[in-house]
């Protein structure tokens, strides 16, 4: 299998998060040959999603990024006089202060056994026949520890550990973290957590250990050994149900590929307790935690927020304030407020004036009830399914799809200015006429002046639901406000096993803000009002009702959306920069950003129009096949896109 | 009137095997010498009788993203069953089925229905991989196997009829879709059904 890849393209995308996909996606569907590579082994940077053994080897890899020089043929000297290189970035700086908890027990009889991921042996979770398989994760070590972060953190609460007293445990660690970053720990010597407090709170007692573990808790082990039932998702996103995402997949058809369901709930955290929001008007008339009058003053104001801009006269006056000033001016009760501004407008007291609450406030209403009664959608198998989908159809149209491709440097031409190829990892010089590239592919150098924000995020596995009802395959998003002023709210959403993400019996929960500290410092105070250590629940009783947490992972990413092209140092016109997830909820920022760099690539053409009909693409075909009829009891042989284009998505099935 | 139960079917298999042509027979009943590798359609879909039920097959292409190793998780999601494609002149692509086995193991659903077609036997004179071997292989990890010609029209139809005869009858208890929703198509309006 050694292809060679062709050495002459239109179009180069480097990097295959959403907005490349995209971008490669509409490049390959007018026409331009696209070559779509990434360093990594997996689709989709950092908007992937993981398998549990794919997020422990991700997590390695970015202790291990700091040791790792891959050894690459000399690309200096294959630039020629009137050519300079821009060389990229070896490696992957976005993500920093990763910590992890185990809170999970090990099943005694299991902790001697070799636990993996059943089936899944391979390192990461792209799909590669030649790569030979790696160990599975050893279920036994988990400290993972950035290169920028000193601590280590790890707990087996199971295990007795050497010593019970904090201290103790705080050497233990502090000799772990400085000698063996690298060296999975085995159970006996793994360490606890560096911050005190936490430790005090998860040191496994004796009697913790003596207790039989109960039949239907979930171990650690069952975690790792169903492992490939998590997709866990590095950005927690939703899809708006009239977004610029959705309208997109669904004009480009790449929505079948694809499949998804609705969020059931909105949440809110208020004095201490979860409670569902009422937003839809079935909701409004449903629910029991509003008085009647309380009904009737929502619906009133919801169905003025869906044609505000109509009554003028209603809020012009209050164009100077901020949306949470009005709406105490407006005839609703604290409650209310309450909800219309954290979970409906999604906003926090200071952050929007009185036209941007409504704008969002009219922006919600305006999605739900188009797939379900929340405005949001979530896609099976998580988030990373979506970059996937786009690069299909690029693929689908030509272009070539190379993973573990790192691309050295860029060759720009002395004379023109302009780049003219690039160098890949085996030395090899492509040629092409654009250049688009995920912003963590550029080297110190080229970001010198760049000042980037971060995300925090934090993923539990958690035993039951925030809110529990009779149901236990919901899917929810709660925003959780700020505590003191100017600091920004966290949103959670919780994912059930129907999702595809989480093992049944698990949820999977997504906590994501912007970042002030590091993600563990922003966001803990959240997880521990929501939800308490595994070990805890036996010994206090009154905190049972809380979701157990099983597993948490914390981690900065940096947000790199919003960063102006004349940030970056010198580059060429024909190299165009995309940037890694933001911290929204929605996508429209990565749509946006693909269709803007798009029209700049191939100006005046149609951003990702449906494929055409059949009898154009079907290969080579003016063979119009009597044949199939009869061979076939239904003859319905036809690519696929007969049925759906045409019309937009709204075209149905033929017979069902 | 049967039900139609749609079944997703991925092929698997090396560059140039002919994963293309098997479909491209199957659903057309055409053979195209110089077919380019997999541009434009990017599954094709044919409905065959199965005892009391419609298998209508959506076939998904690889569309050539197997070439670098870089076939995405996406691909196999919710396949009801897979063709592996191996070319009989090639025992290098004999042996490269086996990771593809494998890779499928790792990523692929459970249960999926695996089919085996040892492509290319109008050229068994230059053959290279016995049948026995394949049926050997097959057996061990009970997968259906044929050997076929998408050329000439040979066991292509017997191909699916096996994978239709392997898929497990409906469940009733995972009938519907639990709230899983298609976009392009309109969400759930049970009552625009025409006629």
């Amino acid at each position: 299998m050694a292809d060679n890849l062709p050495s002459e393209f239109d179009v180069i995308v480097i990097g295959t998060g959403l907005p490349e996909s995209i971008i490669a996606a509409a490049c390959s569907r007018s026409g331009q040959r696209v070559l779509h590579v990434d360093s990594r082994s997996y689709y989709g940077g950092n908007w992937a999603s993981f398998s549990f053994s794919g997020l422990l080897s991700w997590l390695k890899e970015h202790q291990e990024n700091s040791d790792i020089v891959n050894e690459c043929p000399a690309w200096q000297e294959k630039i020629l006089e009137n050519e300079e290189a821009i060389a990229l970035s070896k490696k992957d700086k976005t993500i920093q202060h990763v910590e992890v908890f185990c809170y999970a027990r090990y099943e005694s009889q299991d902790l001697h056994e070799d636990v993996e991921e059943a089936g899944a042996l391979q390192k990461n979770h792209a799909t590669v026949t030649s790569v030979n398989s790696t160990e599975a994760a050893d279920p036994a070590c988990l400290p993972i520890a950035d290169e920028s972060l000193s601590t280590v953190s790890c707990e087996m609460p199971t295990e007795p550990t050497p010593s019970s007293n904090p201290e103790s445990a705080r050497e233990v660690n502090d000799v772990e973290a400085a000698g063996e970053k690298e060296n999975p720990c085995d159970e006996k010597t793994c360490v606890l957590s560096t911050s005190e407090e936490e430790t005090r709170k998860n040191v496994p007692t004796t009697e913790d250990t003596a207790e039989q573990p109960k039949k239907n808790r979930i171990t650690y082990s069952q975690i790792v050994k169903e492992g490939r039932r998590f997709n866990i998702d590095l950005v927690s996103k939703l899809l708006y149900s009239r977004g610029l995402l959705i309208d997109l997949l669904i004009k480009s058809n790449v929505s079948r590929y694809a499949e998804f369901k609705n969020i059931t709930r909105i949440l809110a955290f208020r004095d201490g307790r979860v409670e569902q929001v009422p937003c839809s008007r079935a909701d409004v008339f449903n629910s029991k935690q509003l008085t009647m009058v309380e009904k009737r003053m929502l619906m009133k104001f919801l169905t003025f927020c869906m044609e505000y801009e109509e009554h003028p006269d209603e809020y012009k006056a209050y164009e100077e304030i901020s949306f949470s000033e009005y709406l105490k001016t407006q005839k609703l009760t604290p409650n209310l407020q309450y909800f219309v501004l954290h979970s409906i407008a999604m906003t926090s007291e200071t952050a929007s004036s009185t036209i941007d609450g409504l704008k969002a406030t009219r922006n919600f209403l305006h999605c739900l009830g188009r797939y379900g009664n929340t405005p949001f959608l979530f896609p099976l198998y998580g988030q990373g399914e979506l970059p996937q989908c786009f690069c299909r159809m690029c693929a689908v149209f030509g272009g070539i799809y190379c993973l573990r491709h790192s691309v050295q440097c860029l060759v720009v031409d002395k004379e023109s200015g302009k780049c003219k190829a690039i160098i890949d990892h085996f030395g090899q010089r492509i040629i092409s006429k654009h250049f688009l590239v995920e912003d963590s592919y550029f080297s110190e150098n080229t970001c010198s002046r760049v000042q980037y924000r971060q995300i925090s995020r934090a993923v539990l596995i958690t035993d039951r639901s925030v809110l529990k009802t009779d149901s236990d395959q919901q899917i929810s998003i709660l925003t959780v406000p700020a505590e003191e002023p100017g600091a920004s709210a966290v949103r959670v959403i919780e994912l059930c096993s129907s999702t595809m993400t989480c093992m049944k019996g698990t949820y999977l929960v997504h906590l994501t803000c912007t970042s002030a500290k590091t993600a563990r410092e922003d966001l803990e105070p959240v997880v521990q009002k929501l939800f308490t250590p595994y070990t805890e629940t036996e010994i206090e009783n009154e905190e049972v009702e809380k979701p157990r947490l099983l597993w948490a992972l914390y981690f900065n990413m940096r947000d790199s959306s919003d960063i102006s092209r004349n940030s970056y140092n010198d580059l060429p016109p024909n190299v165009y920069v995309c940037s890694g997830p933001d911290c929204g909820l929605g996508n429209d920022n990565a749509v946006k950003q693909a269709e803007a760099l798009f029209q700049q690539v191939c100006p005046n053409e149609d951003f990702c129009p449906p494929p055409p009909n059949p009898e154009d693409i079907i290969l080579d075909g003016d063979s119009s096949q009597p044949e199939a009829l009869e061979s076939s009891a239904t003859p319905e042989a036809n690519s696929e896109t007969l049925k759906e284009s045409g019309n937009l998505g709204n075209s149905e099935e033929p017979s069902e | 009137m049967m039900a139609i139960r749609e079944l997703k079917v991925c092929l698997l298999g090396d560059t140039g095997v002919g994963k293309s042509s098997i479909v491209c027979r199957f659903v057309q009943d055409h053979f195209d010498h110089n077919i380019s590798p997999t541009i434009g359609a990017s599954f094709m879909t044919k409905t065959v009788p199965c005892g009391n039920e419609l298998h209508k097959f959506l076939i998904w292409d690889t569309a050539g993203q197997e070439r670098f190793h870089s076939l995405a998780p996406m691909y196999y999601r919710g396949s009801a069953a897979a063709v592996i494609v191996y070319d009989i002149t090639k025992q290098d692509s004999f042996h490269t089925l086996k990771k593809w086995v494998k890779e499928l193991k790792e990523h692929g659903p459970e249960n999926i229905v695996m089919a085996i077609a040892g492509n290319k036997c109008d050229l068994s004179d230059i053959r290279e991989v016995p049948l026995k071997d394949a049926r050997e292989y097959a057996e061990s990890i009970g997968a259906v196997v044929v050997e076929t010609s998408a050329k000439n029209a040979i066991n292509v139809e017997e191909l699916f009829q096996g994978i239709s005869r392997q898929i497990p009858p409906l469940d009733p208890h995972e009938n519907g879709n639990n709230g899983t929703i298609k976009i392009g198509k309109p969400p759930s309006q049970a009552g625009r059904r025409c006629c």
